[in-house]
């Protein structure tokens, strides 16, 4: 049977999953969640996501959710390098990169974001002071990240994996709203690099 | 040559690594981090970690930081239950608790904290509108939890994983301040449990 995708197509953690499905090439089954008519908070729903949120997963009747859960599963049932289980050692380095997506850029990212792009959608005022703060605090990060890519190629190493693609719903986001966060040259060749996969070109705009 | 762990012995995610070790009978050599006179800024810190945070630890030469990446490195190595890498469906299970974590509980407990236990400790005024919105949220995410836990012993499932162990810092810091977070039957039953435990009673009040 296959992998079912309940979630809504403009949202991060719908295109993170959809973006590894297109990487492992796991067809899929894409159901909308109507986020619009609050969907997400029926109690069908929340059967298979408790906190009301999107994206969940119903893969052959085993039921998932949280987007980095679900897209560790697929690589790890893959068996992909893109989630290096090998040793203790590689997975350690990967697990660091992972960690420093969600503790250092989505934080900033999403709520950049959620100001910028969500905000608008729903006829609310963007708080620019909010923004800044949250810019300031990124770009400072991301220095931080600039040094780490000048000594490999991606955040975990040689070999892009999981960690990297993370990036790409909010990063783009950023990009699109124009802040040009992945300007310094390490930055940029990496952002390049991941931006321009087939996978991500597939589902940056839609499900 | 023993494990050792850089950091700050009332951190929180000092603690969350400390917690680890200590379920996992890891002995480790601690390396307090003289925060207040800005060692971690230094750069034969920033060689450690780059962003300039704690913990960090060097295992015999394998150097690492982000707690979370951390824990997990050691409790593979260990080949622990604290962390199931042989089962893709437990695997799976145990990284949705894992991110429920770090999504629906660190942003909220980690920014009451910095306004309520951190600010006061630098002589700076807590924000209480910003303490009373996160506190809200918080108060909405752990709905869900009472669910999840009224279904199954722990987060991950009938067993305890770091994904329950990675709660202990902030809930505990919360509570000692006053926020009485896990009130209801399920919450109270689980965090009972997991703050019981001989590993957190050993580094609760520091490493």
């Amino acid at each position: 049977m296959v992998l079912t995708i309940y979630g809504f197509a403009l949202t991060a953690g719908t295109r993170r999953i959809t973006l590894v499905c297109k990487e492992l090439n796991i067809p899929y089954e894409f159901v909308v969640v109507d986020l619009a008519a609050g969907e997400q908070k029926t109690p069908a729903y929340l059967q298979k996501q408790p906190f009301g949120q999107v994206p969940a997963i119903d893969d052959d009747g085993f039921k998932l959710y949280e987007s980095r859960a679900i897209g560790r599963y697929l690589a790890a049932k893959a068996g992909s390098p893109l989630l290096p289980h090998s040793d203790p050692k590689k997975f350690g380095e990967f697990e660091v990169a992972a960690s420093i997506e969600y503790s250092n850029f989505e934080p900033f990212a999403s709520k950049i974001a959620h100001e910028k792009i969500y905000k608008p959608l729903q006829g609310l005022a963007t708080d620019e002071a909010v923004v800044a703060e949250r810019l300031a605090a990124l770009t400072t990060k991301l220095e931080t990240y600039e040094v780490i890519l000048g000594k490999q190629k991606y955040l975990a190493g040689d070999e892009i994996t999981l960690a990297d693609l993370f990036h790409l719903p909010y990063g783009s986001a950023l990009v699109q709203v124009g802040f040009d966060v992945f300007s310094t040259p390490n930055l940029k060749r990496w952002w390049n690099d991941i931006s321009s996969r087939p996978s991500w070109q597939a589902v940056k705009d839609s499900a | 040559m023993v494990l050792t762990l850089y950091g700050f012995s009332q951190s929180t995610c000092t603690r969350r690594v400390a917690v680890v070790c200590k379920e996992l009978g890891i002995p480790y050599e601690f390396v307090a981090v003289n925060l207040a006179a800005g060692e971690h800024k230094t750069p034969a810190y920033l060689e450690k970690q780059p962003f300039g945070q704690v913990p960090a630890i060097d295992d015999d030469g394998f150097k690492l930081y982000e707690s979370r990446a951390i824990a997990r490195y050691l409790a593979a190595k260990a080949g622990s239950p604290l962390f199931p890498i042989y089962d893709p469906k437990k695997l799976a299970e145990f990284e949705v608790a894992a991110s429920i974590e770090y999504s629906n509980f660190d942003p909220y407990v980690s920014r009451i904290t910095y306004e309520k236990v951190v600010k006061p400790l630098r002589g700076l005024a807590t924000d209480e509108a910003v303490v009373a919105e996160r506190l809200a949220g918080l108060t909405a995410k752990l709905e869900a939890y009472e669910v999840i836990l009224g279904k199954q012993k722990y987060l991950a499932g009938d067993e305890v994983t770091l994904a329950d162990l990675f709660h202990l810092p902030y809930g505990s810091v919360l509570i000692q301040a006053g926020v009485d977070i896990f009130s209801t039957p399920n919450l109270k039953r689980w965090w009972d449990d997991i703050s019981s435990r001989p590993s957190w009673q050993a580094v609760k009040h520091g490493v």
